[in-house]
């Protein structure tokens, strides 16, 4: 292990030394290029959402990253974080999308303003940002206005154009020059043709979709309802959808990662009275369960799967009153270790 | 001679404008202003300050939130001017005092707290801050302390008008009228008053890129209120009075930095009250009935609590060492919430004794139980003392102590709230003991007054709200330490025709997280979020004849943001100047026009994170007297 250690810090020397070399066109290494990336919503009355950096080498933590760097705090609740060449779109429900330099968080640029009222998701396509939104709600906390935000410029700026999708847009899928996007209360998928910039239609599914998944070769739109999750195959050429796995668990949430050879991992959480959560491993595969509580706890919030070791990630919220907990587990479900993380841990980004 | 305590110093003798109150050897009595013995009579061992009425003056048309921000030693969890406001006192949470209108509690019963920021003040003549925990005298919520307003009835004052004017920036026009008449017997008081605000002030938007500043938008506030206050004297030993206040807040919702949002709320609160007091030579006979209608929309939520109290106590004096207080109150609630109903019935009993021994000693016992919808809240006793233990003409040194439980029932939202309420909570519950030292020096013509406060209190079944699956739910989970120190200082000085004062405090707080909520939890030993460790204060005021002159200042400590102590927001201080001059034009007309500066440095601060406050603004007061 120390000697590992001392590989690693010779290693960060040479590339040190490497990239200190003048006449090279390489970039300096960044700070947060290598590492576990810990995305922390935030609690919604102090908007305390960043991003927490985890050095595997030397197991260093370091909290609130966006507000080190660039001296201000994120101010927002993190939704996601979404990776485009060299740079990150954090996506605040509370109205903005902060755009930093993915290796060193550097504040590049932001699409902010009245125009934004609970932005989702982001993509980029045709050197656009495409923002998912929820729009505004009415009375009944509805979202009968949502809408994609479209921004000319991928370092942001002013939002070009506005265009009406299904309610509760969430995350989006590139393809065939389309946009699939994921929407929530509606229940379908709205497609998008690139450039045209308007719902061109909408299917109709089965469960209130989460996400897109890519596994084996094939495209899925993961959904879920209280007593099942759902995997829609869906066609590459006419997205319909071919092939529904449907798996029954008892009350999975959104939280879910996919492992390897088919499997996921998916978080349940029994709700009113018990509170009980657990890590539920299934084989989208198969459709099987295969172990409906490989981990057990309480304020489960996010999770991830880290390749690289096959560990799970599992954060606690530790009830919004501080910071929460990653708790590292393996394929048996033994806890391995645990990371502090910033406020309301909600997912992990893998950097090895 | 009799010491009294320092309670029936603000209580009986008008015109004191001390800000701490300290014993004193004779009180003179004026017949016609004797009252009900006020509530906080029976607090020998803990410490009360009256708001001076200067300041009082000066922050007329604002908010009790405000001017208890900048001139004492208590910290208010502030929302943006005008907004939000709630207390903290000794490290406690929100909910944990007492708050007190003419003798009759207005705390919403759904949400168990007050906001600050709707008490203008206008709306009373009198403010006073109890110090310490004090379930046994004043039932719930007591647990780190309690605020008294009170209005006065004068007597014999014959016609008064009064008209009191504020403008100032970011668009303030504060507007009150009175009038007062009064005779021997009767008094009658009405004042109607419209407090505004714009509230369109610049700061630096630290959730956009760059941190441009930016003017702020959906801030404006707009207060309308009336009051009217009426007492008779029935014979000579009977006495009707009664105050009614209503008052309306139009707000727009600050929004947090980097939110859109554009929230609005009102508040609609409806106060009445009726007394009833005989005197007779050894007893006072209090019966007080009162109404408390609060109402909250936020946007189109509507909350609406009625609050119906009845009480009667007899105030004994038995002899001149022993005074007795035995009484009961009740109070039915109903509440009708955008999500649930409820309704209850309160029932207490409680019992006071002043005992003073000897000159220089005197002890309080206070008990009090309640009941609520058939359940006991813990019973509740305290003890407190207070000796003079040394005198000369020029020194007076005493030292105080008091031990008390208290206690805060869940709130009807606690209990109720549709979904997630928990209708088995049990009440907050605390100990919490203190010692106090005093010393007053005096010669002819300069006097300083230091006095250190120390406390430790235990606060156990603390209620903390928890996500619970798909909504959050109470839980009596948090056990606290709360120590601190409490230190208040008043020196005076005067020349000729001129006078120097300085009031100054400090308040030390430790608000330790004894135990951790779950295993992964790191909060265990940490400060309470918003809860600064330190809090400073002074004033020093300059007075030449009809001219008088303020700087006051005020700094906080930084407030951790969460239970984890990991992030912050800055420690701030702030400056305000003011000036002040009395004039008479002609005989019957007495006018004061002044002029104040509030953050004088321009400080970029924060109360809470990224909740933005003003700099550098100005403020013109004129009031006239007919």
């Amino acid at each position: 292990m120390k000697n590992l250690r001392l590989l690693g810090y010779l290693l960060a020397l040479s590339l040190f030394i490497y990239s200190c070399d003048s006449n090279s066109n390489e970039a300096p290494l960044g700070e947060y290029e290598k590492g576990l990336l810990i995305i922390n919503e935030g609690n919604f009355s102090s908007r305390d959402g960043d991003i927490s950096h985890y050095n595997f080498n030397t197991g260093d933590v370091q909290q609130n990253i966006f507000e080190k760097v660039n001296n201000r705090p994120f101010a927002g609740l993190v939704q996601s974080l979404i990776e485009n060449e060299d740079k990150f779109y954090i996506v605040s429900n509370t109205g903005k999308v902060e755009i930093v330099n993915k290796n060193t968080f550097q504040s590049l640029g932001s699409v902010e303003g009245d125009e934004l009222n609970i932005p989702r998701s982001a993509t980029i396509a045709n050197s656009k940002i495409y923002i998912s939104d929820w729009g505004p709600y009415d009375a009944n906390f509805a979202s009968p206005n949502s809408f994609i935000a479209i921004v000319n410029n991928t370092l942001g700026g002013e939002i070009a154009k506005k265009a009406k999708t299904s309610s509760r847009p969430e995350s989006f899928h590139q393809i065939n020059n389309d946009l699939l996007i994921a929407c929530s209360a509606a229940r379908t998928i709205d497609v998008m043709r690139i450039g045209v910039d308007t719902v061109g239609r909408s299917i109709e599914v089965t469960g209130t979709p989460v996400r897109f998944l890519e596994n084996g070769g094939k495209l899925f739109l993961f959904a879920r309802n209280s007593s099942a999750v759902f995997f829609h195959e869906i066609n590459k050429t006419d997205y319909s959808i071919t092939n529904t796995t449907e798996i029954n668990i008892p009350n999975p949430t959104s939280k879910l990662t996919l492992g390897e050879n088919g499997e996921a991992y998916v978080i349940t959480s029994t709700g009113w009275p018990d509170y009980n959560d657990a890590v539920a491993k299934i084989s989208i595969t198969s459709g099987q369960v295969l172990n409906a509580s490989l981990y057990e706890g309480n304020g489960f919030y996010g999770i991830g799967f880290d390749d690289f070791d096959k560990n799970i990630y599992v954060s606690e919220n530790n009830g919004f009153q501080g910071s929460g907990t990653a708790i590292v587990i393996n394929q048996s479900g033994t806890e391995v270790k645990t990371i502090a993380t910033g406020v309301g841990p909600s997912g992990f980004l893998f950097k090895r | 001679m009799l010491i009294l305590s320092f309670l029936f110093l603000t209580s009986f003798s008008n015109e004191v404008d001390k800000t701490l109150l300290i014993p004193q050897d004779t009180v003179e009595l004026k017949l016609v202003e004797v009252y009900s013995a006020p509530l906080e009579k029976y607090s020998y061992g803990q410490t009360l300050q009256k708001v001076d009425a200067r300041n009082l003056n000066d922050f007329h048309g604002q908010s009790l939130a405000e001017l208890l921000q900048q001139r004492s030693g208590l910290f208010l969890r502030q929302y943006g001017p005008g907004m939000l406001a709630s207390l903290t006192m000794r490290g406690t949470s929100a909910g944990h005092n007492a708050v007190f209108w003419n003798g009759i509690p207005i705390n919403s019963p759904s949400l168990g707290q007050a906001d600050f920021s709707i008490l203008p003040v206008g709306g009373f003549d009198e403010a006073t801050i109890h110090y310490g925990s004090s379930g046994a005298l004043y039932g719930s919520d007591a647990i780190g302390g309690a605020i008294h307003l009170n209005n006065k009835n004068t007597f014999n004052k014959g016609h008064q008008t009064k008209i009191l004017s504020t403008f100032g920036s970011f668009g303030r026009w504060n507007q009150q009228v009175e009038y007062g008449y009064s005779n021997q017997n009767f008094s009658s008081r009405s004042r109607v008053y419209r407090n505004f605000s714009k509230n369109n002030f610049k700061f630096n938007n630290l959730a956009s890129a760059g941190s441009p500043e930016e003017r702020q938008r959906n801030a404006e506030v707009e207060q309308f209120g009336t009051m009217q206050d009426l007492a008779w004297n029935l014979g000579s030993n009977q006495q009707f009075s009664t105050s009614i206040w209503w008052n309306q807040t139009d707000r727009q919702i600050q929004p947090v930095m980097g939110s859109n949002d554009s929230d609005v709320q009102k508040d609609y609160n409806f106060r009445a009250v009726v007394d009833y007091n005989k005197f007779t030579a050894a007893a006072i006979w209090n019966i007080k009935a009162g109404i408390v209608l609060d109402e909250l929309n936020f946007n189109q939520s509507v909350n609406k609590t009625s609050q119906f109290l009845l009480s009667s106590d007899i105030d004994w004096t038995i002899s001149e060492k022993l005074k007795s207080k035995t009484g009961a109150r009740f109070n039915h609630v109903i509440g009708n919430l955008s999500s649930y109903e409820a309704t209850e019935d309160r029932i207490e009993l409680y019992q006071s004794i002043n005992y003073l021994p000897v000159s220089n000693l005197a002890f309080s016992v206070n008990l009090r139980q309640m009941i609520f919808n058939g359940d006991f809240a813990p019973f509740t006793p305290s003890i407190g003392s207070e000796w003079t233990f040394f005198t000369n003409d020029k020194n007076k040194f005493s030292t105080h102590t008091s031990i008390s439980k208290s206690f805060k029932i869940p709130t009807l939202n606690d209990r109720f709230w549709v979904p997630g309420g928990n209708p088995d909570l049990e009440s907050e519950k605390s100990i919490s003991a203190e010692i106090g030292l005093i010393h007053v020096f005096e010669s002819n013509d300069f006097m300083i007054s230091n006095q250190f406060n120390l406390y430790s209190m235990w606060v156990d079944n603390w209620i903390i709200w928890l996500p619970r699956g798909s909504f959050w739910s109470p839980e009596n989970i948090r056990e606290v330490r709360n120590q601190g120190l409490e230190y208040f200082v008043t020196i005076k000085k005067s020349l000729n025709q001129t006078q120097l004062e300085f009031n100054g405090s400090y308040n030390y707080t430790l608000a330790t997280i004894l135990n951790n909520l779950s295993e992964n939890d790191r909060s265990q030993g940490n400060q309470l979020p918003y809860t600064p460790k330190h809090k400073a204060q002074g004033n020093l005021r300059f007075t030449y004849k009809s001219n008088s002159a303020f700087v006051n200042g005020h700094w906080i400590g930084e407030r951790y943001i969460n239970t984890d102590n990991i992030s912050s927001v800055a420690p701030y201080g702030l400056l305000d100047l003011g000036f002040s001059k009395r004039l008479e034009f002609i005989p019957k007309i007495k006018a004061s026009i002044g002029f104040q500066v509030n953050n004088i440095t321009n400080n970029d601060y924060q109360v809470l994170r990224l909740r933005a406050m003003p700099g550098r603004n100005y403020l013109i007061n004129i009031n006239l007297t007919l």
